[in-house]
């Protein structure tokens, strides 16, 4: 297995050699790889709201945002410029400190949660120990913020709303686990790189994805509902409750959920791209083709396509799982509230169970496929 | 201990089964992506209307005898005929008159009903205006003709479905001189005008 580039390593290195001191090139390293992965969560915001909107339009045969900027890439941009410069309304009877809290409760954790997502070997934030734990954890305090935002309002929608997103979050965080739970089983490691190490080698068949045909429904399932897509959109299902939690809110912090739930679908995308889809693997293997043409994976060049072609392969398996959610989402109608629990607590979480339950016996029986 | 079997072996069923027909409606969503956007660019393209489009109603002042048949026949006797008896000509003299469009519901029955033709209904269906008073149409507004949509350098005109070549659904970059489906009124007619001719004869 190739190491792959280092820009961390090269970066201290080429500081040091400048003669500054190890601990001051550590630290100015830093914030680099954080502004980004920060830069790039907020670009994929635009580009996920354009997609979203675009393929809408397209599977009901529309053109969908036309003149704002080239085929109105900007549109977003022009959106987010409007909410702005909106007047920041706080309702008289609302709790002022929780309702200003609450969005921002919703959204940091979920940036937060792109520590853990690696691009390549190297390319990661920080490979933490707990690495996907990291995730599951940090995905449970959103349900708070919205409760929180809902409860604040002072609307009996929001409060509806608000109940039902804690609700769903909650009953869809133990299928969702369990599903981790078993891939992480395989690969005997939490850490979001042995993960992806673990599928690479054998391109395209190495990945989980076969190993793990049932996890993966109920990953994508629960994950839909985690980010509070259609069918699951329940908390702020218009035809109910007006807009759920975010009835009352005007201006930017309206905006926030927004950004909020792009985010986490764009990272719930990523985490099923590196935990089935073999993250930054190729379908077809870059080290044995490279083997084959007797290339050595020392070499500089093929380091920086290896690099730049698993930055390309994490960022297109995430967008054909958003481009999926978008064509579900214009596929299934929403379901209701006790059919919702009846899927997550009577169907996913008994599957769930089974798929561990057979994924260690698996690993047990076989393991050189499970990850012995 | 069979029963539960069979009751686990249904419950699996149908969760194939859902799993099938969520992938069926997958598969609908996705072949609708392939297919051209049946929307009107509105401002830019504009669809001709149909021959019997019940538009904003055209009035020809000179034609008009005030007789009011108009005003008996609206279901809320709309039409203001404002005209004096003429003692000389002894005839009912016009002065004004007027239909409020914020008001009308282009049912058609003044038109219907007209005994001189003096009101016909245009294609005109842009109707917006700043103030609602604006749509109290006078003799001289309502004897305004709309803009045709066909004589609009501005606009695109597109054929309604009905309008379009046999199996053609799209109304975009039709050639020149393509017919609609089937026989255009004046064909039909010119087909049954002759018969009628004979008849006469006979």
């Amino acid at each position: 297995m190739s190491q792959g580039i280092d820009l961390q390593d090269s970066f201290i290195q080429l500081l040091v050699q400048l003669g500054l001191p190890t601990g001051l090139a550590k630290a100015l390293w830093l914030p680099l790889p954080m502004t980004l992965m920060l830069i790039s969560a907020t670009v994929s915001i635009f580009v996920t709201v354009w997609l979203e909107r675009k393929i809408s339009a397209a599977a009901q045969q529309r053109i969908g945002p036309e003149y704002a900027g080239p085929l109105g890439t900007l549109q977003a941009a022009a959106d987010g410029v409007k909410l702005l410069f909106k007047e920041d309304i706080v309702p008289a009877q609302a709790d002022s400190i929780l309702f200003t809290l609450g969005p921002a409760i919703v959204v940091i954790p979920v940036f937060f949660s792109l520590l853990i997502v690696p691009f390549g070997q190297h390319m990661v934030i920080t490979d933490l120990g707990i690495g996907i734990f990291l995730w599951i954890a940090m995905s449970s305090v959103t349900p708070i913020g919205l409760l929180m935002s809902g409860y604040s309002s002072n609307n009996k929608y929001s409060l509806l709303g608000g109940l039902r997103a804690a609700a769903q979050s909650i009953s869809y965080e133990i299928p969702l686990a369990l599903s981790v739970l078993a891939i992480v089983m395989m690969s005997n490691s939490l850490s979001t790189i042995d993960i992806v190490q673990q599928q690479s080698g054998y391109g395209i068949l190495g990945w989980n994805i076969w190993r793990q045909p049932v996890g993966f429904l109920i990953f994508w399932i629960a994950a839909l509902a985690e980010c509070e897509r259609l069918p699951f959109d329940l908390p702020e299902a218009e035809e109910e409750l007006v807009a759920g939690y975010q009835t009352e809110y005007t201006g930017m912090k309206f905006g926030l959920f927004y950004v909020g739930s792009y985010v986490n679908l764009v990272l719930s995308a990523l985490i099923f791209a590196i935990l089935y889809l073999g993250g930054w693997e190729s379908p077809i293997s870059v080290d044995w083709l490279a083997s084959i043409l007797g290339i050595s994976d020392t070499v500089p060049w093929l380091q920086v396509v290896t690099a730049s072609l698993g930055i390309m392969m994490t960022v297109l398996k995430a967008y054909l799982l958003v481009f999926l959610a978008v064509l579900l989402r214009w596929t299934v109608p929403r379901v209701r509230i006790d059919q919702l629990l009846d899927l997550g607590w009577k169907f996913l979480l008994p599957i769930a169970l089974v798929n561990l339950l057979l994924t260690a016996g698996l690993k047990i029986a076989f393991p050189f496929a499970f990850g012995g | 201990m069979l029963n539960f079997l069979k009751q686990v072996g249904d419950y699996a069923r149908e969760s194939v089964q859902a799993a099938k027909y969520i992938g069926q409606g997958l598969s609908v969503t996705f072949d609708h992506m392939s297919r051209r956007p049946i929307t009107v660019q509105y401002p830019y393209e504009k669809l001709i209307l149909s021959e019997r489009y019940r538009g904003r109603i055209h009035f020809e002042f000179d034609k008009c005898i005030a007789c009011e048949v108009c005003v008996r026949v609206c279901p809320i006797n709309l039409p203001v005929v404002d005209w004096e008896f003429d003692k000389g000509t002894k005839k009912k003299e016009l002065k004004h008159y007027s239909i409020d469009f914020g008001v009308c519901i282009f049912c058609g029955n003044c038109v219907e009903y007209c005994p001189t033709n003096c009101l016909s209904m245009t294609e005109e269906y842009e109707l917006a205006a700043y103030d609602r008073h604006e749509l109290n149409y006078d003799s001289v507004a309502m004897g305004r003709l709309p803009y045709k949509v066909t004589q609009d350098p501005m606009v695109t005109p597109l054929r309604e479905l009905a309008y379009l070549p046999k199996g053609v659904m799209d109304p975009h970059d039709l050639p020149a001189g393509s017919r609609r489906a089937g026989k255009l009124p004046q064909e039909i007619l010119a087909e049954t005008q002759p018969r009628n001719g004979d008849t006469d004869q006979n």
